[in-house]
């Protein structure tokens, strides 16, 4: 095995550059630990070989984590939480569509059910004009109260994917479906694998705050170990160049 | 005189392919499944040393001054399979085996066996690992997991919604240290030159990864040794250069 300076400090430098993306994914997680219906994610880091020469370590991939998030009650009929896999459908301004976790809807002036940013909720049927009130069932069935009667005037939808890890993060807590996440699965609420709609719901989001303390606390160790491990390399080259000096 | 020279310099050159090999495992300290690797150090040939034949003293024997090694070369690394530690993830796809054991996952170049269980369900419902390598079942066929709850028996039989989904397959390495080598371009995978053959798989655990089996204590306190092990060669590199001076110097005055 040959030894020359840039792999012996690359192999320390790929520990320290792995940390600290481990560190940026750490830091949305907490960033985003009062963020409704984020989901924290994990980077994966694979051991990199090149030829069977050692080569320290790689991000193989950024893994979105699917654990539920604890549901909480809120006073608004139109907040509502997933209760399993499914996603709500969103309609982005460009005409793409968005999914996203987050419930937190409300009816606009143009009787529209929307995000908190004001994106459209994709959906079949209209909330009428002169709404009283609004229910949604666990199956995502939209009631309202005209004039003190109660009518069914459409159904929430929720998608699935076969790999949502494997959706692209929008930003602004959405995703958008990729090669690699499968096409879209459309799907009533309470149907096998899709989910059930809580109304009056939110859910919070999904990341353990001691897990993350700790997991910060393991990576900053590891970073030092790193630096401590490029130190030492950088000595040992530092005493061969020095060898001769008479 | 050169000799020695020769031996200082070759344990430099030790000191670094075992500090190159100290900073892969310290890198991949966050890598579940991840094996050390394990180096150890062989002497050179050793070559025997007379002196001139004298022409007072007859026989060989008293004219043999020793033995004196000629250095020190890495022999080929080895792996550490020792277990590492579990650590709780509650992801329902990741996957740790408690006990012996491998999963067996295939890649462009033929199958592989890992420790490492951080599973997904793909674009097409098949089970992967993270890098996008099929995990395979009991007769070597991919996994495909419907959408729904997976759940899965200390033997890796796998459900979904309380449906059998299929087997994962768990070879078990009787001396996996003899019978298996590494990938030598994909980390964390190994090859094995036969079929596993041994028997008592572990535990399939669901929601755990095993960590790394690198000790950041014990990987500080050889980094130390090895430090001061290049120390000492480095010197006597030094101490040989000014012998060999001397000499070169006081006989250049005669």
């Amino acid at each position: 095995m040959s030894q020359n300076v840039s792999q012996l400090l690359g192999l320390a430098r790929s520990g320290m550059l792995a940390r600290l993306q481990d560190l940026d994914v750490a830091s949305a997680n907490l960033a985003n630990v009062n963020t409704t219906g984020f989901k924290s994610a994990r980077a994966n880091f694979q051991e990199m070989l090149d030829d069977a020469a050692v080569s320290g370590v790689r991000p193989a991939a950024t893994q979105m984590l699917l654990k539920p998030g604890s549901l909480r009650t809120t006073s608004n009929p139109l907040d509502l939480a997933v209760e399993g896999e499914g996603f709500f459908a969103v309609q982005l301004p460009d005409g793409r569509t968005a999914y996203t976790r987050d419930g937190t809807f409300s009816r606009d002036s143009n009787n529209q059910i929307v995000t908190a940013t004001g994106l459209r909720l994709v959906w079949q049927g209209q909330l009428p004009a002169n709404l009283e009130d609004v229910h949604v069932n666990p199956d995502g069935t939209v009631m309202a109260q005209q004039a003190g009667v109660w009518s069914q005037v459409g159904q929430i939808p929720l998608t699935r994917f076969n790999n949502p890890t494997g959706l692209a993060g929008f930003g602004q807590n959405m995703w958008l479906a990729t090669d690699a996440s499968g096409a879209a699965q459309n799907g009533t609420a309470t149907a096998a694998g899709y989910g059930t709609i809580h109304g009056n719901t939110l859910e919070s989001a999904n990341v353990n705050l001691a897990e993350e303390m700790t997991h910060l606390v393991a990576l900053q160790r590891a970073y030092s170990l790193s630096v401590r491990s490029f130190q030492q390399s950088d000595h040992m080259f530092a005493l061969a160049i020095q060898m001769r000096r008479g | 005189m050169i000799k020695g020279l020769y031996a200082a310099a070759s344990a430099m050159a030790a000191g670094l392919t075992r500090q190159n090999l100290l900073s892969h495992n310290l890198a991949n300290i966050d890598t579940p499944g991840f094996k050390q690797h394990l180096v150890t150090l062989d002497d050179f040939l050793y070559t025997r040393q007379t002196t001139p034949a004298p022409k007072t003293l007859g026989g060989e024997a008293a004219r043999v001054l020793g033995w004196p090694g000629l250095g020190v070369e890495t022999a080929a690394p080895e792996i550490d399979f020792q277990e590492g530690a579990l650590r709780q993830t509650g992801e329902p796809l990741d996957f740790a085996l408690q006990g012996a054991g491998f999963f067996q996952v295939r890649t462009p170049d033929g199958d592989r066996y890992t420790r490492d269980g951080r599973f997904l369900r793909d674009a097409d419902g098949q089970l992967v690992t993270s890098e996008g390598y099929l995990v395979l079942d009991a007769a070597g066929a991919p996994l495909n997991l419907p959408l729904g709850t997976v759940a899965v028996t200390g033997e890796g039989a796998l459900t979904v919604d309380g449906q059998a989904a299929g087997q994962l397959a768990i070879g078990v390495f009787a001396d996996p240290a003899v019978e298996l080598q590494r990938d030598p371009q994909r980390g964390n995978l190994f090859t094995a030159a036969a079929a596993p053959t041994g028997t008592e798989p572990g535990t399939v655990v669901q929601g755990y990864l095993e960590t790394a089996n690198v000790n950041p204590a014990q990987i500080m306190t050889q980094m130390v040794a090895v430090g001061r092990a290049y120390e000492a060669a480095q010197l006597l590199v030094q101490v040989q250069d000014e012998l060999l001076g001397r000499a070169i110097s006081t006989i250049s005055r005669l």
